[in-house]
């Protein structure tokens, strides 16, 4: 009985007509523009590894943007103007052809103009807001382990010029003797080692099964694009369906799980501090979920590169968080 | 005056014409970071393919042939797999080049599974390019095969990997570069092997659509990666732990502490490549530790053992300081160098912070190019020298050894500097919250341009005597 008043009532109410094509349209165009396009673009969120495609439709003719859309690469060869300007401004990064038909791109210009019309126009950086960066600071973590490094190959440098200079005055060495001392060294570099080991062992970024997370966030890599969300994504055809984070906030001080995974070639997944230096990381594999927690005590923006190469936009490939 | 192999000449021509080119490329993509040349971004990470996989190439076939002439000092390798290995090494480059130029194809030299097939890059280029490891890696696993055969038949294997030393006998005496050589070779077969498992791999799927894993996939390509240039770096050790003493007028012999130290690095070299792994989490988290231990545990026989014996055979030596035996000691100073720099970053702990950051070339540059480069340049001058007998200027050869150095040192010393700052490495260009990485590169640009000035001194230098001991070669 529920059934059939459910099903009069999706009759009664659905759209009819045009207007149910139109959204089923609209649908389909955002569907494709999370799967194909959202990679390298945004809509009023800023230019990433291609433009901010907020109001093309006003920028270019629809026939213009329908054989780009379908046939970048013939466009690029035919050196139009516009798409030839388009790779100088962003990087000679071509935009690859997805093999896209043309009602495809209809639906994917639809959702363009819609999702135009709903944002607002995106907000330049200030270049003051690049300025203001200054200049970084090295954090301790970094700091310990650079000066342990000049410290050790200071040492290195002063017993090899010490030797070298020695052959100035040349003389019968004690072989005996030095093999006792070798005996000592080796001693010592044993010692040493397995004090390394064991006091740095601990710090390993491995995952406590023990320990809940307060707050897990999924992470899928693609190129050239993070996308988080509070679902697993698992493959191309999870995007556009299951809902994504546009903007993750997450509460200081609170122990956050990532489950990172790829959704075509490896990535890496390097969470960057307020500071500008690596505070975490884990690598993006694809077929597999890597299990990154951090606790981050201090409030403010972290940014989220890519740091295994992943090809020509590897170095456009970047997100964020904020927490709070 | 000793007459010179004349294919040890030939792969000092082909290393003499080809390091300069790629050296040029690695300026060149520090020089795009830093802002330069910004039309030519497209060719960065192409170019970035070929600087890798040309010197890792470069530096391991140059490292066999300085193997192969000592070998020959003491044994016959083949003469037609000796001619085999030049003409496949030559094939591979050039279909090796033609990836890169025409199709550029930029899957980085580890070429990490599956980005061949999903990049910007044609997929002919991808083929090309797996074609010329290919021919590249059957080669090379032939000419290792063929020097282990000829090791074989005037030592037996047992004998030159010192395993009567560790019984405690002392005959037949085996010189310690046969004993590291064979170490080497016998791991360089095990990096190969696995090199061509992962092709195999990747054919399997280009003809059939079968997908590999991609956890085993890594695993298998660092296990090559790993192996094949740290065996090229002990292959440059051979060369010093042969020829040096010549120069401090003082025996480096093979005993029993030398045969425990260089069986221990075969065993642990084949497992310290899961310090490359460490940021895969899924990777069992057992492996992850021995990866520390085995990196961590390398660290010993090298330095109580190699850097020690180095240091004693010098040490109020009446020492013959010339271009060979300079670069033989700075050649062991880099490699303690970026080896201590490897050790840091092999910490777990540490490498959170490192991996993938300009640390990791930062450590590599030095133990290749002040190390294994070093001690190349030192054999190769040496053999020229040998044959030549040319008078030598020493004003000179401290002028190149003093331009190298610093050129080198000032150009890792930006690498480690970004390393530290976090930024991470294969970027062609920098985000503005790492601006101050283009600062580095321009920076790390110029040391690079004072070292390959260096190097062309050098070049005239052994260049001249080359020549001439090609007319006189065997």
């Amino acid at each position: 009985m529920h059934r059939i008043v459910a099903v009069v009532l999706a009759l009664l109410f659905a759209p009819v007509g045009p207007a149910r094509a139109e959204a089923d349209a609209a649908g389909q165009g955002r569907i494709l523009f999370e799967q194909k396009c959202a990679s390298c673009h945004t809509i009023g969120g800023g230019p990433r590894v291609g433009p901010d495609l907020h109001g093309a439709h006003q920028r270019r003719s629809e026939e213009w943007l329908i054989r780009f859309i379908t046939q970048p690469d013939r466009m690029i060869a035919e050196k139009d103007e516009v798409a030839v300007r388009l790779v100088e401004q962003f990087n000679r990064i071509v935009m690859p052809n997805l093999g896209l038909k043309e009602a495809e791109a209809q639906a994917l210009l639809g959702h363009i103009r819609a999702a135009s019309d709903a944002a607002a126009a995106p907000a330049e950086i200030p270049a003051a807001a690049v300025a203001a960066l200054g200049r970084p600071q090295l954090i301790a973590p970094q700091s310990i382990v650079l000066g342990i490094f000049f410290f050790i190959s200071a040492i290195i440098l002063l017993v090899f010029a010490w030797v070298g200079l020695s052959t100035r005055s040349p003389e019968e060495v004690n072989v005996k003797k030095a093999y006792g001392f070798r005996k000592a060294m080796f001693a010592t570099a044993s010692v040493v080692v397995v004090a390394a080991l064991a006091l740095t062992m601990p710090g390993a970024p491995y995952a406590v099964a023990s320990l809940k997370p307060d707050r897990i966030v999924y992470v899928a890599a693609r190129q050239f694009d993070f996308v988080f969300s509070d679902e697993p994504i698992t493959s191309a055809a999870d995007l556009g369906r299951i809902p994504t984070l546009q903007r993750l906030e997450l509460p200081a001080d609170a122990l956050v799980e990532f489950r990172v995974t790829s959704l075509d070639v490896n990535h890496g997944f390097g969470v960057y501090g307020p500071e500008r230096q690596l505070l975490a990381q884990t690598q993006a594999m694809p077929g597999y979920v890597n299990r990154l927690r951090v606790r981050l005590a201090q409030g403010g923006y972290y940014k989220v590169f890519c740091l295994e190469y992943c090809a020509a936009g590897h170095h456009a490939m970047q997100s964020g968080f904020n927490v709070k | 005056m000793r007459k010179a192999n004349s294919y040890t000449l030939y792969w000092m021509g082909i290393t003499f014409l080809l390091f300069p080119v790629l050296a040029i490329l690695g300026i060149y993509m520090r020089t795009v970071q830093a802002g330069g040349l910004a039309g030519s971004l497209t060719w960065f990470y192409p170019m970035m393919t070929l600087h890798g996989v040309g010197m890792v190439g470069v530096w391991y076939v140059a490292a066999m042939a300085c193997a192969a002439d000592i070998l020959s000092r003491y044994t016959e390798p083949s003469p037609a797999v000796r001619g085999l290995a030049l003409f496949g090494t030559l094939v591979g480059v050039l279909i090796l080049l033609v990836s890169a130029f025409l199709g550029k194809f930029a899957a980085g030299w580890y070429f990490l599974y599956p980005l061949p097939f999903k990049g910007e890059w044609p997929v002919w280029s991808a083929v090309a390019f797996l074609l010329s490891l290919t021919i590249l890696g059957a080669t090379w696993l032939l000419w290792s095969l063929d020097l282990l055969r000829a090791i074989a038949v005037k030592y037996s294997i047992t004998h030159a990997l010192g395993w009567h030393y560790l019984a405690g006998r002392s005959e037949p005496e085996i010189p310690p570069s046969i004993m590291i050589i064979t170490v080497s070779l016998i791991a360089g077969v095990a990096a190969l092997v696995a090199g061509v498992i992962v092709l195999v791999l990747f054919y399997l799927e280009l003809f059939t659509g079968a997908p590999s894993d991609a956890l085993l996939m890594k695993n298998f390509t660092f296990f090559f990666g790993h192996t094949i240039v740290n065996l090229a770096m002990y292959l440059g050790v051979a060369a010093a732990y042969e020829v040096l003493p010549q120069y401090a007028g003082r025996p480096w012999k093979s005993n029993r502490i030398v045969a425990i130290s260089w069986n221990t690095v075969l065993l642990i070299v084949l497992f310290a490549y899961f310090h490359h792994l460490y940021m895969d989490f899924v990777q069992p988290g057992t492996l992850q530790y021995i990866g520390q231990i085995a990196s961590y545990a390398s660290a010993i026989p090298a330095a109580v053992v190699t850097i020690f014996g180095a240091l004693l055979l010098v040490y109020r030596a009446r020492m013959r300081w010339n271009l060979a035996s300079l670069l033989f000691f700075l050649g062991l100073i880099g490699w303690a160098i970026g080896g201590m720099g490897a050790v840091i970053d092999s910490t777990i702990s540490a490498n959170v912070r490192l991996h993938n950051t300009l640390w990791v070339p930062a450590h590599f540059h030095t133990y290749m190019l002040a190390g294994l480069v070093f001690l190349v340049f030192a054999y190769f001058y040496h053999c020229s020298q040998e044959a030549a007998a040319e008078p030598e200027r020493p004003g000179l050869q401290k002028l190149v050894s003093f331009l190298m150095v610093a050129g080198a040192y000032g150009f890792f010393l930006m690498f480690y500097l970004s390393g530290a700052y976090s930024v991470p490495r294969r970027f062609a260009i920098y985000p503005a919250e790492l601006a101050h990485g283009g600062t580095f590169s321009a920076i790390a640009a110029v040391f690079a341009t004072v070292f390959l000035i260096g190097f062309f001194i050098y070049l005239s230098e052994t260049g001249r005597r080359w020549y001439k001991a090609l007319q006189t070669a065997s």
